[in-house]
């Protein structure tokens, strides 16, 4: 036996004393915060602060509170000017428009804000930005036409130009600064027009100092730490332990969404909605058998239970939705798709052979990496299995979302989830994306976003009503808006399921919580109340 | 032939290996990244991109070049020490890494140092009283640590210190309040160095549930394997002619038995570190912690190939390195070994 000595047997004992000494004052010894500064989280790093290089929500996020839009849309979808003066004016033919910028603007590093430097900032964007096509597929030429006046020669007459340029990503850039990088992302840096500067960037925490020039309201609090966590759990963790002040609800587990939609609704919490903007859908190959006989995909719509299916999926944080405009876009036509009816569904099925012994086979597929899209083919599955079970045998697979973006194009999914959220709230942001077409043989789209996008359906004179849609406005706008929903929802080469909006959750001395119209978080309206 | 002689040409053939073995892993990472489905294009764009913006994009970033072209001039970046580009960022891949490999070797480092105390600890505690209950303890810490499931247990502990008790951050490597220190990467030596109480704490306190997490579930690897070889050893004929001698039981094992049981241990440790920086992976994206593990999934995610090529190359090349001196050391501190 090991003989256990009176001296030795203090050294565990002094060990022990100090190992609970060190941790002792690990644990009590958090760095104080200052609570006037807002530490926000979410999920997604940011890897660039360049516009040029923003694609992800985060970023577009993080540049909102850094430079300002030429104009900003209101939760109702009104435009209002900010580093413009007023509206665009629009030539009568609807191919030239003019932006006057207001007077005394200057970006970060003190340098004017003027017309050449508005020029410079899109032309920039054009040249090296990763969405440029936004852009560059609409404008033909940009010139400056006084100091403070900027002239936009468009391809052909876009009536959502205003709506296009509210969009974050044409935040102007000092061309001072960005000199050396007028054809290449300034990755780290940003000089803008916005109310706060960047005091430090890291892909995982940015800072956020208030600028003292900033000529617009200052922003309600001393600053903003917008950090990043990988996973859900920690996000969700971060919010309840008091670590974090506002949370972005962006690809947290719906689970958690719920529980914490629960404690704002016992005052635990303060919690805002977005404009649900976000939609979600399934995308049908219509141009190979089975999917290319109407009746089949018109009985797949009927078939979805969008209410208990969302209930289970996102315990109704979504919202069923039966169009593919949001209702909260002019042109939307709600309820363009049909609606859940079994039994009309077995009657189309019944007609085109099935329901008698044979079944449809038909695989449904779902991004893997999605939580809630593997949720939802599960439980339509057993749905579909419960209430067309003799008809409609659903084999459910998933895959990585790189991968199915990949092979959509190559039409290598019958019936697949995917989901969209625009780069502007404009109708044409979410039809074009899922009906044009450049290329078609009758019904049969062979180029253009509706093949790129899986469905490669069109129907003749599609293309001109979505063009023309472009051109139009007014009453006239949304009759033809609303026509084109229609011959989509008789078609249906998608079928629309839900609505997302982001939610945004804080601590419950954190006021200003409020979204604008593209569903970005308001930074600069945060604030601590009562300190 | 002399022990040196064969000393050093045993070292001199591990050493001319070592860029035949990058060269292979190299070559099969890059043909690996293209075979996997998914491209680059379509997780930097998304789904709507027009086929022309894609095509430019494609252009840009030179992933339209053939494929022997693209592999030609990867190998002689290679050569030359450089990795490349971001496609996401546009950053120097070796930026990325010398950002992140401190924060790797930190966690990595602090988690291994936890797993041989507290593993060698328990492998060493139920010795007195072989099948007693400590010994039994130690046997179910050694067996439950190892089939731990990472991922489920980091979210336990994460949940319970962090989120339920408080105690300690959820993630990261600072609270938002301090700025990265300037200096090595590695932020406790940093802290100390610049004598800063409030970074040292921060990062203490930020390091410690991944550190604890890792290094509990690396620690039963220590514990299973100084249990086994103290138990031979102590069974040997060396230590019961020690035993004869009249030596007394804890002079037996402390002198005898210990030194011998410990040799092995010294390679489970080197293959401990290879094995840290899978296991690390779950550890880094529970705990939003910013090293390798956690920037080459994210580079997965991302299709980054020459993120993914340049991390996947940097941490073959240490796992070689290791590998290649844990061999000399056990070479040079076991005379029986024989090449």
């Amino acid at each position: 036996m090991i003989g256990a000595a009176a001296p030795r047997q203090r050294c565990p004992a002094l060990g022990l004393t100090l190992a609970l000494a060190l941790s002792g004052s690990l644990l009590g010894c958090a760095t104080p915060r200052d609570l006037n500064r807002i530490v926000v989280a979410r999920k997604a790093r940011v890897d660039s602060v360049d516009p040029v290089q923003a694609v992800s929500l985060g970023a577009i996020q993080l540049l909102a509170a850094l430079g300002d839009p030429l104009y900003r849309l209101g939760p109702d979808g009104t435009l209002t000017p900010v580093l413009a003066a007023a509206a665009p004016r629009l030539s009568a033919d609807g191919l030239q428009a003019t932006v006057r910028l207001r007077e005394g603007l200057r970006f970060h590093d003190g340098t004017p804000l003027d017309a050449a430097a508005l020029v410079f900032s899109l032309e920039r964007f054009m040249a090296i930005g990763r969405l440029s096509y936004l852009l560059r597929d609409r404008v033909a030429a940009l010139e400056v036409i006084a100091p403070l006046e900027m002239r936009l020669t468009l391809k052909a007459p876009y009536s959502p130009l205003p709506e296009l340029l509210s969009s974050t990503l044409l935040t102007p850039v000092s061309p001072t600064a960005y000199r050396d990088h007028a054809d290449r992302p300034l990755n780290t840096r940003f000089v803008g027009t916005g109310p706060y500067r960047l005091a430090a960037f890291d892909p995982q925490r940015q800072r956020l100092e208030p600028w003292q020039d900033y000529p617009g309201p200052p922003p309600a609090n001393r600053g903003l730490d917008l950090i990043s966590f990988s996973n859900s759990t920690a996000l969700f963790g971060a919010l309840l332990s008091d670590e974090v002040d506002v949370l972005l609800s962006s690809s947290l587990e719906s689970d958690q969404q719920r529980a914490l939609h629960q404690r704002a609704g016992q005052g635990g919490l303060k919690e805002a909605v977005g404009p649900a903007l976000g939609i979600t859908y399934l995308a049908l190959r219509t141009d190979q058998p089975p999917l290319d006989r109407p009746e089949l995909r018109r009985a797949l719509a009927l078939s979805v239970a969008r209410r208990p299916v969302n209930a289970r999926v996102s315990h109704g944080l979504n919202r069923p939705w039966r169009s593919v405009v949001p209702p909260s876009i002019g042109g939307s036509l709600a309820g363009a798709w049909p609606a859940y009816d079994p039994e009309q569904a077995r009657r189309l099925l019944r007609q085109s052979g099935y329901c008698q012994g044979e079944r449809l086979q038909l695989p449904l597929t779902f991004r893997s990496n999605s939580a809630n899209d593997r949720l939802f083919a599960l439980t339509w599955q057993a749905q579909i299995a419960r209430d067309l079970g003799d008809c409609i045998n659903l084999e459910t697979s998933g895959v990585e979302s790189t991968t199915a973006y990949r092979q959509l194009g190559d039409g290598a999914f019958p019936m697949i989830m995917l989901d969209w959220k625009p780069d502007f709230p404009d109708a044409d942001s979410y039809l074009s994306p899922l009906l044009s077409c450049r290329e078609s043989e009758g019904e049969r789209c062979l180029a253009g976003e509706s093949a790129s996008g899986g469905s490669f359906w069109t129907r003749p004179g599609l293309q001109e009503q979505l063009v023309r849609s472009q051109e139009i406005r007014g009453e006239a706008r949304t009759r033809v808006l609303e026509d084109i929903q229609r011959e989509a929802a008789g078609g249906v080469p998608v079928i629309p399921i839900w609505l997302e909006a982001i939610r945004v959750w804080g601590q419950p001395r954190v006021g200003g919580l409020q979204f604008d119209g593209t569903g970005l978080l308001r930074l600069a309206r945060l604030s601590t109340e009562g300190r | 032939m002399s022990r040196h002689a064969e000393l050093g040409r045993y070292l001199a053939g591990r050493v001319l290996l070592v860029p035949v073995m990058l060269w292979l892993i190299a070559t099969l990472v890059f043909l690996l990244l293209r075979v996997a489905p998914g491209d680059p294009i379509d997780a930097l764009l998304g789904t709507r991109a027009t086929e022309e913006a894609r095509a430019a994009l494609r252009g840009q970033l030179g992933l339209d070049r053939p494929l022997p072209a693209q592999y030609t001039g990867f190998l002689l970046q290679l050569l030359r020490g450089q990795l490349g580009t971001s496609l996401t960022s546009g950053e120097e891949v070796i930026e990325v890494i010398r950002r992140s490999l401190p924060a790797s070797l930190e966690l990595g480092l602090t988690a291994l140092v936890l797993a041989a105390l507290l593993g060698l600890a328990v492998g060493f505690s139920g010795i007195a009283r072989p099948e007693g209950r400590l010994d039994l303890a130690g046997r179910l810490y050694g067996i439950g640590t190892y089939a731990l499931p990472p991922f489920w247990a980091a979210m336990v502990i994460q949940l319970v210190f962090a989120v339920w008790l408080r105690w300690l951050p959820v993630g990261g490597r600072l609270p938002p309040s301090l700025p990265p220190p300037d200096g090595s990467g590695f932020y406790v030596l940093d802290a100390l160095v610049s004598a800063d109480r409030p970074l040292l704490v921060a990062s203490l306190r930020h390091l410690a549930l991944p550190a604890c997490t890792l290094g509990l579930l690396l620690s039963g690897v220590f514990t299973n394997a100084l249990r086994l070889n103290l138990r031979r050893a102590l069974q040997s004929d060396y230590v019961e002619a020690a035993r004869s001698r009249g030596l007394p039981e804890r002079r037996v094992v402390l002198r005898h038995a210990l030194p011998n049981a410990l040799l092995p241990v010294l390679t489970i440790t080197g293959i401990t570190v290879a094995s840290l920086i899978g296991g690390a992976l779950l550890i880094e994206v529970t705990f939003s912690w910013p090293g390798l593990a956690f920037r080459l999934q994210e580079a997965i995610a991302q299709r980054d190939y020459p993120v993914v090529q340049g991390i996947v190359v940097t941490v073959a090349a240490l796992v070689v390195l290791v590998g290649v001196l844990v061999d000399i050391l056990v070479a040079l501190l076991d005379p029986r070994i024989r090449f």
